[in-house]
């Protein structure tokens, strides 16, 4: 559903002509160039026959006409050096325009993932964007860079020289189509059915890299276990079900595949081409030196056709990676506030939310609450019961299918992005720490923090001490010198949103246990985030939350009970059932004597 | 590189790519004949004697159906040898997998090899008739043509032969300059997608950040350098393509020059000459083509020089004799050992004995779990021993070890096939009943009630149906049934739901009694009723050994850190502290 008041975001231009809009000038570049590239190659051929016709006299003890000579050589020669050096720049410039298109792309993509919904990147694996940026925006390049100019020289060179030829001699014009002719009659044979064998080499590759991953990731196992040979079976099972469908589908192209190749070998054409020429000066009268032009470039006919043909497979993943960047591009961004707002004050409500991720299926429903300025409020209840679905409403992760949810009193589809998270802040399990010095890390939502504050930040979160043991201190770089346990990078996170300090915080509980051995720490860094804030929790372990202001019970996407701890632990309901399960089981999981 | 590519072939691959090889050459030495052909059946044509090119025709027809058979076979077979060296380049890499040893997958290697697997051995495997036979071709029927040439004309042929080491060394620059410009371009490619993914991952944050963050400037520059690099490998690519294009094209101007010389000043046949031009025109454009492809093998190479990088890697020393344990007591002996830089552990000396659990505690970093590495042989220590039984482990032998061992590591890899089947694994050799009394033992029974299809759900890819925990009592109950005499235990650091806990802590229970059990410990249940307590310092070396309750009596950083967990234990979150 659309909010009323948040305008839909302005259509981008059609995802499909923005994939190549951004080199549609170096095209017609590549186009004049291939074109003129082309009809240059076909020269020199043509000079060859005027040299021999100018030679042609001193067979019989004429002179030779030198001037004549030199002139037909110089054009041939200007006629090479233009072809090749046109050839070469129109490469030049689809390779450039390809350069230019990859990387306006791959801005592209990194500016569309900053505007799609958080939600997103909770579903997505990172190798959906790793393919999107390596293999997609790479499957482009033939489009680019080669087919135009393969597509352009395989009509420009046959159109030019056989109306060269036409001209010359009609009959050998005629020889020299036949060849061509063949080609395209049986070309369509060959690639009878390729489509659907595309389609299953794909799903036999697919099954192979199911097969070598799971031996991959498995073999520490199977070697511990002594199962390596079952293991390995698999992967023998699936390479051989692979070679087999390869060796079956080469088997059958190959007969087709060769009859092509040979009709357009030059040495076949050249057979054929002599043939007809012999039998022409022989039987019809023609002059020896008109039947040059038809053997000279009758030749060069076939190969941009083939090169055309090899050239089918790249097309073919070039226009899927296009149809996948489409799609990308087609998501829909966050919707920006037609009229942004400025929200007054810190409280959080939700007013008779519902939302689900899928239409059909709704992850919560009727959900009314509210959280006042410097309190917390804990979410509980099982997995699957929605407590980590509402708790990503807040920094809108997602957006509410029906009723509203407001920070300070305004919606927050009306809060500008940077408003809204200049006041949310969220710790949650997974943490995002880039490849870049601790200290970048810790001021990373405020880069203008001076040192002074980004350490006040890394104290209070017990990571201070951690940090000064790299010997580059707070330069160290994470994943290079500076290699943190879980714990100690969930503390960097902490200490960033210290630094952000945005009064309204969603925190996950469990980052407190995520790692046993810095778990006081982590927890003592928690208390001093949580302190005077609007706090939304979600709570694993029911003694973390005793003194929390409000506990809510989710069930199933309800709020099924709410109210203090003693409250809901004297009205013997629901929560109070799952203290006692949680104190009898706590007990036991705890040494005695170590309870709280 | 065909030798290369054939150490990698099973004999009948070998056999089919030789033969095809063969007739590749047949073919294209047929191919120079052929067009030679050209020189004396033109020339009776232009002499007008059309009976002698008659005759010369019918050569050429001759070496035609010459060709033709030779292509069909080098084609028919071709197709054999790619299917056959495609499954022996699988084959050698499933050798491979399993003989590297376990440290090298340290890192993920998952997309390494199934890039492999999928895409490289295809295109080596398609190599031979793709990319070698057009080479091959694309230099020994222009070579045919040019000795052939010497029999009509010496000085066309020697001008053409001039150009010939020109073209070769011309050759050599493009295939170096392209592949050198590739790797400089493979690494700018792989830190910009790494960024890339990053920049995806920490959205979230990067959200409060704003637009122009750190990140932000992170991942421009990978882009622009990514860029730039690929500018600089069209550069250096584009300009040695077109050095050799040009090279090539300069022998036909050199042919016409000369040529034209020859004519004017009388001293040639001008019939033969007429010939020569047209077959210098076209003597040089497979050679182009060749050109074209250096860029392929030069992708191929890539994937040979992985092959025998796996080759290279070093195995662990093994014994011609393994030797026999005496019991199962772990000891290790003044061990020094470290990832590559500064050692995780330094001269550490401990003993876990049998029939007892020993729990290991420490600092994060401390090198835990590299002690249970280095007992289960995924290393050799840089000094010092590691005894199993008072045998050093090397002179037991990988094959003595893994028998000895059942591992519970964190990373539990579960296979997308049934539970009983995960469970299984750790011992094929019992019944189905058997199988599910020892997961039972472990609780796995309660994961199962859990499942529709019970014993035989699935757990999905990698086990993503399991939580962490869930996982990790699969993995215990594999340990269970394989009933080795040494246990290694990793215990989940992950947040564990109180019912896993339980079922863990029942489960170490079962295995203490008459093994070694070495606990990487992290649990206070597990870690207070340990026999033995060897608390690291996080310098490589012990800090305080002892029972829980003689470490505690002492007073030391073992009781404080005891007292820090139980503090945490009892936390409380308020806004109001």
């Amino acid at each position: 559903m659309q909010a009323p008041f948040t305008r839909s975001t302005p259509k981008p231009p059609s995802p499909e002509a923005g994939v190549l809009s951004s080199v549609r000038g170096s095209l017609a570049g590549i186009v004049v160039l291939s074109v003129i590239g082309a009809a240059g190659s076909v020269v020199p051929f043509i000079a060859i026959v005027e040299l021999a016709r100018a030679l042609m006299p001193a067979i019989d003890g004429a002179p030779v006409d030198a001037a004549r000579v030199w002139l037909i050589v110089s054009i041939a020669i200007a006629a090479l050096i233009v072809s090749v050096g046109t050839a070469f720049l129109s490469g030049v410039v689809g390779h450039f325009a390809d350069a230019e298109m990859q990387h306006s792309l791959r801005q592209r993509i990194i500016r569309h993932l900053q505007r799609l919904p958080l939600g997103w990147f909770d579903r997505r694996s990172s190798g959906a964007v790793r393919k999107l940026v390596e293999n997609d925006v790479v499957a482009l390049h033939q489009l680019v860079a080669h087919s135009i100019q393969d597509v352009l020289t395989a009509i420009t060179v046959p159109v030019i020289s056989l109306v060269y030829l036409f001209i010359v001699e009609w009959r050998m014009a005629l020889a020299a189509l036949v060849p061509l002719v063949a080609i395209l009659l049986v070309y369509p044979l060959m690639m009878r059915g390729a489509g659907e064998k595309y389609r299953q080499y794909d799903q036999a590759t697919q099954a192979l890299s199911g097969a070598t991953v799971e031996f991959v990731q498995g073999i520490a196992v199977v070697k511990r276990f002594g199962q390596v040979g079952r293991s390995h079976r698999r992967y023998s099972d699936a390479t051989r079900e692979y070679v087999r469908f390869v060796g079956e589908w080469t088997r059958e192209t190959a007969v087709s595949f060769t009859i092509v190749e040979l009709l357009a070998s030059p040495i076949v054409v050249l057979a054929w081409l002599l043939a007809a020429a012999v039998w022409l000066v022989g039987n019809a009268g023609v002059a020896p030196v008109d039947i040059l032009p038809g053997i000279l470039l009758g030749l060069g006919l076939t190969a941009p056709l083939m090169k055309l043909g090899a050239s089918g497979q790249f097309l073919r993943n070039a226009t899927k990676a296009r149809q996948s960047l489409s799609e990308f591009f087609g998501l829909a961004p966050v919707s920006a506030p037609d009229r942004p707002e400025t929200p007054e004050g810190h409280s959080v409500a939700l007013d008779d939310v519902s939302f689900g991720y899928l239409d059909s299926h709704r992850v919560l429903e009727d959900i009314s609450l509210a959280c006042a300025p410097g309190t917390v409020t804990a979410l509980v209840g099982a997995s699957g019961s929605g407590k980590s679905t509402l708790a990503k409403l807040v920094p809108r992760f997602y957006d509410v299918d029906e009723g509203s949810m407001t920070i300070g009193g305004t919606d927050v589809r009306r809060i500008p992005s940077n408003e809204l998270y200049r006041r949310v802040g969220f710790v949650f399990q997974d943490v995002q720490l880039l490849r870049a010095s601790l200290r970048d890390n810790i001021r990373l939502t405020r880069p203008d923090a001076t040192d002074a504050e980004v350490e006040a930040a890394a104290r209070a979160a017990q990571i201070h001490d951690r940090i000064l043991q790299f010997a580059r201190g707070y330069d160290a770089v994470v994943g290079e010198d500076a290699n943190l346990s879980g714990g100690e990078a969930q503390r960097v996170t902490i200490a960033r949103s210290l630094l952000a300090d945005a009064p309204i915080l969603v925190l996950d509980e469990a980052t407190a246990f995520a790692d046993p051995d810095s778990e006081a720490s982590i927890q003592r860094a928690l208390s001093t985030l949580a302190a005077s804030r609007t706090v939304l929790v979600i709570a694993h372990r029911l003694h973390t939350i005793v003194r929390a202001d409000q506990i809510l019970v989710l069930d199933n996407g309800h709020i099924v009970e709410r109210g203090t701890h003693e409250e809901l632990v004297a009205s013997d309901g629901r929560f109070a059932a799952m203290w006692s399960d949680y104190q009898r089981n706590h007990a036991r999981s705890l040494p005695e004597g170590a309870g709280a | 590189m065909i030798r290369r590519l054939l150490h990698y072939c099973s004999p009948r691959a070998r056999r089919l790519v030789i033969a095809e090889l063969a007739c590749v050459v047949i073919a294209a030495v047929l191919q120079g004949i052929a067009f030679l052909l050209l020189v004396p059946l033109l020339r009776s044509l232009f002499t007008g004697e059309v009976e002698a090119a008659s005759g010369w025709l019918l050569v050429v027809l001759a070496s035609a159906v010459g060709y033709v058979i030779a292509s069909w076979f080098a084609s028919q077979i071709g197709m054999k040898a790619a299917t056959s060296v495609l499954d022996s380049l699988l084959e050698r890499l499933g050798e491979s997998v399993v003989s590297l040893p376990v440290s090298w997958y340290s890192t993920d290697r998952t997309g390494l090899i199934t890039g492999l697997a999928t895409q490289g051995a295809m295109f080596v495997s398609t190599m031979p008739y793709a990319i070698l036979r057009q080479i091959l071709a694309g230099f020994i029927a222009p070579g045919t043509v040019l000795i052939g040439m010497y029999a009509f004309d010496w000085r066309l042929a020697l001008s053409m032969t001039v150009m010939v080491p020109i073209i070769a060394l011309g050759y050599r620059w493009l295939s170096r300059g392209i592949g050198r410009g590739d790797r400089a371009h493979s690494i700018a490619v792989a830190e910009s997608s790494n960024r890339v993914v990053e920049f995806a991952r920490a959205q979230p944050a990067l959200r409060t950040a704003g637009e122009g963050s750190i990140a932000d400037r992170l991942v421009s520059q990978a882009l622009d350098r990514q860029h730039q690099e690929y500018r600089g490998l069209l550069i250096t690519g584009g300009s040695a393509i077109a050095l050799f294009a040009g090279l090539v094209q300069l022998s036909l101007t050199v042919l016409l020059v000369v040529g034209a010389f020859l004519a004017i000043g009388g001293t040639v046949d001008i019939a033969t000459l007429i010939a020569l031009l047209v077959l210098g025109v076209r003597f040089n454009e497979p050679l182009v083509t060749a050109g074209d492809l250096g860029g392929g093998v030069a992708v191929a190479r890539t994937t040979i020089d992985r092959l025998d990088e796996f080759a290279r890697t070093a195995r662990l020393p093994e014994p011609a004799e393994p030797a026999e344990p005496a019991g199962f007591a772990v000891e290790f002996r003044d061990v020094t050992f470290g990832y590559g830089a500064d050692p995780v552990l330094r001269d550490l000396s401990f003993t876990a004995p049998s029939g007892g659990m020993t729990a290991i505690v420490g600092p994060s970093g401390s090198g835990k779990t590299t002690i249970t590495k280095l007992v289960a042989r995924f290393y050799d220590p840089e000094q010092g021993t590691v005894l199993i039984g008072g045998v050093p482990v090397p002179d037991l032998g990988t094959a003595v070890v893994e028998a000895a061992v059942a591992p519970v590591f964190q990373d539990v890899y579960l296979f997308d096939d049934t539970i009983v089947n995960n469970v299984w694994i750790g011992n094929p050799d019992l019944s189905r009943d058997e199988v599910i009394a020892a997961a039972t033992r472990a609780r796995v029974d309660e994961i199962v009630a859990r499942l529709p299809g019970g014993w035989d759900a699935r757990v999905g890819e990698g086990g993503s149906n399991l939580s962490g925990g869930e996982r990790q009592r699969v993995s215990i109950a594999r340990a269970l049934l394989k009933n080795a005499p040494i246990v290694l235990l990793d215990e989940a650091t992950s947040a564990l739901d109180i019912g896993n806990e339980i079922a863990i802590g029942d489960a170490i229970d079962q295995i203490r009694a008459d093994r070694t059990l070495i606990v990487v410990a992290h649990r206070l249940q597990t870690i207070m009723t340990a026999d033995r307590i060897v608390m690291l310092d996080g310098d490589g070396g012990i800090r305080e050994s002892g029972t829980h309750a003689e470490l505690l009596a002492s007073g030391g950083a073992y009781s404080r850190y005891w007292r820090e967990r139980v503090d945490a234990a009892g936390w409380q979150l308020s806004s109001t502290d």
